[in-house]
C-alpha cells in the first residue's frame, strides 16, 4: 500500500520523513510524512508551489537535513545510520545541481580548481589525470577547455549553470539531485540546459531527482511525477498517467494555470485557484487542501487523507479520488 | 483617436568602466489608449530599462541620450521635474517584480496607498482612506478594512502584487507599466494575477505596457508585443500574428524552445544556440546573427543592422532575411488542448472581485 | 588577483590618498632611522629650541632638551609596530571566533557571542587601561590588551558573513562533495568573508594608534619606548609655551589614523565592485 513498500530495491527511498523547523514564529512543517522511492536510471519529477517542501526534500536526501523522524534510504542502507566513511563515499554517488547559477560557484575559485575540488576529496586520480577529467567534463558540458583557467564571474548564467553540472557529473553519481536546475535560466538557454541534462541520462544511466514548479517542464523530463502540496506528496503517479488522468484537484488546478503559448487555444477554464497557499507554519486540519479545494466537504475538513494506490503505480491523497 | 504612448528612438546607455553598454538602442514602440502592450525578451535585452526610460527613473551610470516619449502629445523627456513628477504615480503608474521592496516595511499598506494618494488629489486623509478600502476591494483583497492596517509582510506573495495593483491604481493611472508583474509568484497565484490585470485594464480603459519573459502571460492577456533582443525591438505585430507567423528567428526560436508540451516527453528540445551577445561588445551587424539558423553572409547579416520593415500588416521586422517562411511552424489546434490539458472541472471564478466598472 | 587589487587600490582616490600618506609616514620613519639615529631619550641640546631655530634639531627639542625628531621617528615606528601587530591578534582572535560561531551555531555560538558581550559593554580603553596596568606595561602588553579589546568587532562581523556564507549554494555544494568542516572553513567560506574583515582591519590600525597614544600619554606605554602618546604626555604642561611639543605627534597621529582611514574606505570600495557596477 505504501508508496515506499515497492520501492525496497530502489536506489532512493524516503520512508515517512517528517521535517520541522523551529522558527521564531513557531514551527515550519517543511515535510509532512512524504514517501516515494526513485529506481536506478529514473528520473523522479518533483513538483509544487514555493514552501511546498520540494527543496526541504532534497537537502534531506543530500543528507545536509536531518529527518525530525522517518528514514531515507540509499542503496537500501540508512544515511542517518551510515559512518564517516560510508558517508564520504555516498557523497561521492549523490550530487545536487542547485537553483542559482550565481551563487552555487565560489566565486573566488578558478573554474578548473572547483570541478578538481571532487577529485580530490575522494582522491580520484594523480594530478595530470584529474586535469585531464576536468578538460573532459568541460568538453562534456559544451565549455572551451580554457574555461578552466577563468572566475565564475567571467560567465554567463547558463555556462555557470553549465559548470554546476559538471561539477555534479565529476564523480559520475548514480543520482543528481535537479533543484530548480532551470527556473533562475533565460528560455532560449533554459532548453539548451535541459537537452545537456538529458543526454547525460541517456549517455551516463544518471538518475534524476528533478524538481521545479513548472509542471511543463516536470513533464517533459520524468518518468514518475510526484505533486507537492504543503510538505505533503498529494499524488504520484508515471507522467502519462498523470497527464491522462490526474485525480487530486491540485494536479489537475497546477495543470489549468500553465500559461499556453498558443494564441488560438487559450485555456477556456476560469480561475484554476482562489488564494494563496496556506503558510507551512500553521497548516489547516484534515486536508491541507481543504482551504482552496473546490471540492471540500466536511470530511476534508476533519480527517486528513492517506496516499493511496488507486491504480497502478498511481498514488492520491483524496477522499473524492476513486 | 491620436496616438497615446509613442516612443521614438530611445537610446539608453549606460557609461561603464568596461565601456558603453547601449541597454536601450533605437527603441521605438506604441501603446494604444486601452491597449496591451508586452515587451518581451530575456534578460539583458533592455525591456526593464525601456520602461524605466519612460519615467525617467533611470540613474547613473545609465542615461537617456536620444529619443521621445511622447504621452498624449506631450514629450516627458522634454518635462523639468515638477512636470514628470506630476506624470510619475499619477497618469502613468508603475508596478514591479518583488511587491514587498516596493512597499515600505515599516508602514501599514493602506498609509501607504493614502500617502500616493494625497501626492497627487487634494483629498482628506479620511476620504482618502475611504477610497483605499474601495481599491483594496477592487484588486480582490478579502477584508480590505482590516488588510489596509497590515504592514506588508503580514500579507501573502498574491496579497502583496493586488495590494501593489491597488497603489499603482490610487490615482485612476491613463497608462500602467507592469514590470514582470507574475514572475515572483506560484503559478496558481500568477493566473489570478494576470486575470485581474486584464480585467481592471478594461473597466478603466488604461493603456497597459507589460514588460515580461514569459510568452505564456503574452498570450495571455497582450493584444500586441514587441520582442526585445540586445538592446533593440526585433519583431512587433499583434500576438495572434506574431505567435502563429513568427518571421524573425529570435522569435521562432523563443516560442519553440516554449512549446515544450507539443514534444514527445523526453524528445531533445529545440534550442536556440550560444547566448546572448555583451552589450559592451554587440557584433557588427545584426546581434543575432551568431545564434541565427538563418544568417548569411550574402544578406548582409553581419555587416548591417536590419531595418525594421513591414511584413504583413502592423507586423514589423528587423531581419534581412524575414521574407522567408517559419523554421517552426506553430500549429493551431481547433481542439482547444482539451486532449491534453486538464478536464475543466473547476468552478467559476469568483466574480464579485471583477465588478470594478 | 593581488596586482588587480593594488591597480584598482590606485584608481579609488580615497585609497591612493591614504596609500600615498602611509607610504609617507614609512618612508619618513625609515629615513629618520638613518639621520636621526639617536637614542630618543638622550637630552642632546638645550631644552625647548622651537623647530627651525637650531640645524642640529630641526624639529627643535622638548623641556628634557631630548630631539623631537629623533622621538617622532622612534614614535612612527611605535605607532606601525602596535597598531599592525594589535590589529593582527584581534583578527586572529576575532576571525577565529566568528568563524566558529557563525559555521556551528548552536551551543558554541551562543558561548562565543555571549563572551564577545562581555567585552563589548565593558568600554574598550578602560579595558585596556586596565590590562595594561594588571600586566607590565611594555610593547607586547600593550600590544596585547589593544589586542584583546578590539576584537568583539571582527568577531561579530565575521560571524554575520559566514552565517550568510554558510547558507551560499556553492557552500552547500562543496558540502554534498564531503569536503570536511575545516576544509570547508578555510578554502570555501574564509576567502569570501575577508573582505569586509580586511577593510575593518584597516580602520581598527588607525584606532589602535590611538588607543596606543592615549595609553602613553596617560604614562601607561612601554616605559623604554619613545611613543607620541608619550611626547605629547611629556609636552603637556608646557602647551602654552611650547605648543610644538604636543603639536608635531599629534600632527602626525592625525596623518595616520587619516592615512589608515581613507585606505580603509578605499580598499571597501575596491573589495566590494558589485556595489559600484550598475
Amino acid at each position: 500500500m505504501s508508496a515506499a513498500a515497492t520501492g525496497s530495491t530502489a536506489l532512493l527511498r524516503l520512508d515517512k520523513v517528517v521535517k520541522r523547523f523551529k522558527t521564531g514564529a513557531g514551527t515550519v512543517h517543511a515535510l509532512d510524512g512524504v514517501s516515494f522511492f526513485i529506481r536506478r536510471g529514473e528520473t523522479l519529477g518533483l513538483v509544487g508551489e514555493s514552501g511546498c517542501g520540494k527543496s526541504t526534500a532534497a537537502r534531506l536526501v543530500m543528507d545536509l537535513y536531518q529527518p525530525t523522524s522517518g528514514t531515507v534510504y540509499f542503496d537500501g542502507e540508512d544515511i542517518a545510520q551510515a559512518d564517516k566513511a560510508a558517508k564520504k563515499a555516498r557523497r561521492a554517488r549523490l550530487q545536487m545541481v542547485f537553483q542559482d547559477p550565481y551563487s552555487s560557484l565560489n566565486p573566488r575559485n578558478r573554474v578548473g580548481r572547483t570541478l578538481e575540488e571532487p577529485l580530490i576529496i575522494h582522491a580520484r586520480g594523480a594530478r595530470k589525470e584529474r586535469h585531464e577529467r576536468v578538460a573532459w567534463l568541460l568538453e562534456r558540458v559544451g565549455l572551451k577547455a580554457d574555461a578552466a583557467e577563468r572566475y565564475p564571474h567571467e560567465f554567463s548564467g547558463g555556462q555557470r549553470q553549465r559548470i554546476g553540472i559538471a561539477r555534479a557529473l565529476a564523480l559520475r553519481p548514480d543520482l543528481i539531485v535537479c533543484d530548480e536546475a532551470v527556473s533562475a535560466l533565460d528560455v532560449s538557454i533554459r532548453a539548451q540546459i535541459l537537452n545537456l541534462l538529458l543526454d547525460l541520462r541517456q549517455d551516463y544511466q544518471v538518475a534524476y531527482l528533478f524538481i521545479s514548479h513548472d509542471l511543463a517542464i516536470v513533464r517533459h523530463m520524468s518518468d514518475r511525477v510526484a505533486v507537492m502540496y504543503l510538505g505533503k506528496i498529494v499524488e504520484l503517479a508515471s507522467r502519462d498517467d498523470l497527464w491522462r488522468q490526474p485525480r487530486h484537484p491540485y494536479t489537475r488546478a497546477l495543470m489549468a494555470a500553465i500559461p499556453c503559448v498558443h494564441p488560438g487555444r487559450k485555456r477556456k477554464e476560469p480561475l484554476p485557484l482562489q488564494g494563496d497557499p496556506p503558510s507551512p507554519l500553521n497548516p489547516p486540519p484534515g486536508c491541507r487542501f481543504q482551504s482552496r479545494c473546490p471540492f471540500t466537504e466536511a470530511r476534508c475538513r476533519e480527517e486528513e487523507p492517506p496516499l493511496q494506490a488507486r491504480a497502478d503505480e498511481h498514488w492520491v491523497a483524496c477522499h473524492r479520488a476513486e | 483617436m491620436g496616438e497615446f504612448l509613442a516612443v521614438r528612438g530611445l537610446r539608453t546607455w549606460f557609461h561603464t568602466r568596461g565601456g558603453v553598454a547601449r541597454a536601450v538602442d533605437d527603441v521605438s514602440l506604441d501603446v494604444r489608449a486601452g491597449g496591451t502592450l508586452a515587451l518581451v525578451g530575456e534578460s539583458g535585452s533592455g525591456k526593464s530599462v525601456t520602461a524605466c526610460s519612460i519615467l525617467r527613473l533611470i540613474n547613473e551610470p545609465g542615461r537617456i541620450e536620444a529619443g521621445e516619449i511622447r504621452f498624449k502629445g506631450v514629450d516627458l523627456l522634454k518635462l523639468d521635474d515638477r512636470g514628470i513628477r506630476h506624470i510619475r504615480g499619477n497618469r502613468v503608474a508603475m508596478i514591479f517584480q518583488e511587491p514587498l521592496s516596493a512597499f515600505n516595511p515599516v508602514q501599514t499598506v493602506g498609509a501607504q496607498i493614502v500617502e500616493a494618494i494625497r501626492l497627487h488629489r487634494c483629498v482628506s486623509r479620511r476620504e482618502a482612506y475611504a477610497r483605499v478600502v474601495d481599491l483594496l476591494e477592487q484588486v480582490g483583497i478579502p477584508s480590505p478594512a482590516e488588510r489596509a492596517r497590515e504592514f506588508p509582510h503580514r500579507l501573502s506573495g498574491g496579497m502583496r502584487q493586488r495590494a501593489m495593483i491597488a497603489l499603482a491604481l490610487a490615482c485612476e493611472p491613463e497608462l500602467l507599466i507592469a514590470d514582470e508583474p507574475t514572475t515572483a509568484l506560484d503559478v496558481t497565484t500568477q493566473a489570478q494575477i494576470l486575470r485581474l490585470l486584464k480585467t481592471l485594464q478594461t473597466a478603466k480603459g488604461m493603456g497597459l505596457l507589460l514588460i515580461t519573459h514569459d510568452l505564456g502571460v503574452v498570450a495571455e492577456i497582450a493584444d500586441r508585443a514587441a520582442v526585445m533582443y540586445a538592446g533593440r525591438i526585433v519583431e512587433e505585430g499583434p500576438v495572434s500574428d506574431l505567435f502563429t507567423r513568427p518571421s524573425h528567428p529570435y522569435t521562432e526560436g523563443l516560442l519553440a524552445s516554449v512549446a515544450i508540451d507539443d514534444l514527445p516527453p523526453g524528445a531533445r528540445l529545440p534550442e536556440i544556440p550560444g547566448m546572448v551577445p555583451s552589450l559592451l561588445a554587440m557584433p557588427k551587424g545584426c546581434a543575432f546573427a551568431d545564434r541565427c539558423p538563418r544568417a548569411s553572409r550574402d544578406a548582409g547579416c553581419f555587416a548591417d543592422s536590419p531595418a525594421f520593415a513591414p511584413v504583413a500588416k502592423e507586423h514589423r521586422v528587423a531581419c534581412f532575411q524575414a521574407r522567408l517562411a517559419p523554421v517552426y511552424p506553430l500549429r493551431v489546434e481547433k481542439n482547444d488542448a482539451a486532449s491534453d490539458a486538464a478536464p475543466a472541472l473547476l468552478p467559476p471564478a469568483d466574480e464579485n472581485v471583477m465588478a470594478v466598472a | 588577483m593581488y596586482l588587480a587589487l593594488l591597480k584598482e587600490l590606485l584608481r579609488n582616490r580615497s585609497a591612493a590618498a591614504g596609500l600615498i600618506l602611509l607610504a609617507v609616514v614609512i618612508f619618513a620613519a625609515a629615513l629618520g632611522r638613518v639621520w636621526f639615529a639617536g637614542d630618543p631619550w638622550e637630552m642632546s641640546a638645550m631644552p625647548m629650541i622651537w623647530p627651525g631655530q637650531d640645524m642640529e634639531n630641526p624639529l627643535g627639542t622638548d623641556v628634557m632638551g631630548r630631539d623631537m625628531a629623533t622621538g617622532l621617528v622612534s614614535g612612527a615606528r611605535v605607532s606601525l609596530l602596535i597598531g599592525l601587530s594589535s590589529t593582527l591578534i584581534a583578527a586572529l582572535a576575532g576571525i577565529t571566533a566568528g568563524a566558529l560561531g557563525g559555521f556551528y551555531r548552536g551551543w558554541i555560538d551562543a558561548f562565543l557571542m555571549r563572551v564577545t558581550e562581555i567585552f563589548q559593554t565593558v568600554p574598550q580603553f578602560v579595558l585596556a587601561v586596565v590590562l595594561v596596568a594588571i600586566f607590565k606595561p611594555s610593547v607586547a602588553t600593550v600590544t596585547f590588551a589593544i589586542g584583546i579589546v578590539s576584537w568583539p568587532p571582527t568577531a561579530r562581523l565575521v560571524r554575520s558573513e559566514f552565517l550568510l556564507l554558510r547558507e551560499q549554494e556553492f557552500v552547500l555544494a562543496a558540502h554534498t562533495l564531503g569536503m570536511g568542516d575545516f576544509r570547508l572553513i578555510v578554502t570555501q567560506i574564509l576567502p569570501n568573508a575577508l573582505p569586509p574583515v580586511i577593510v575593518m582591519a584597516a580602520l581598527n590600525i588607525a584606532t589602535a594608534i590611538q588607543t596606543e597614544a592615549a595609553l602613553s600619554f596617560l604614562g601607561l606605554g612601554d616605559p623604554n619606548v619613545m611613543s607620541w602618546g608619550t611626547i605629547i604626555g611629556n609636552g603637556r604642561e608646557q602647551v602654552v609655551d611650547a605648543w610644538y611639543i604636543c603639536g608635531l605627534p599629534g600632527i602626525a597621529i592625525v596623518i595616520i589614523v587619516l592615512a589608515f582611514n581613507l585606505l580603509g574606505e578605499g580598499l571597501n570600495d575596491a573589495l566590494n565592485p558589485h556595489l559600484k557596477e550598475r
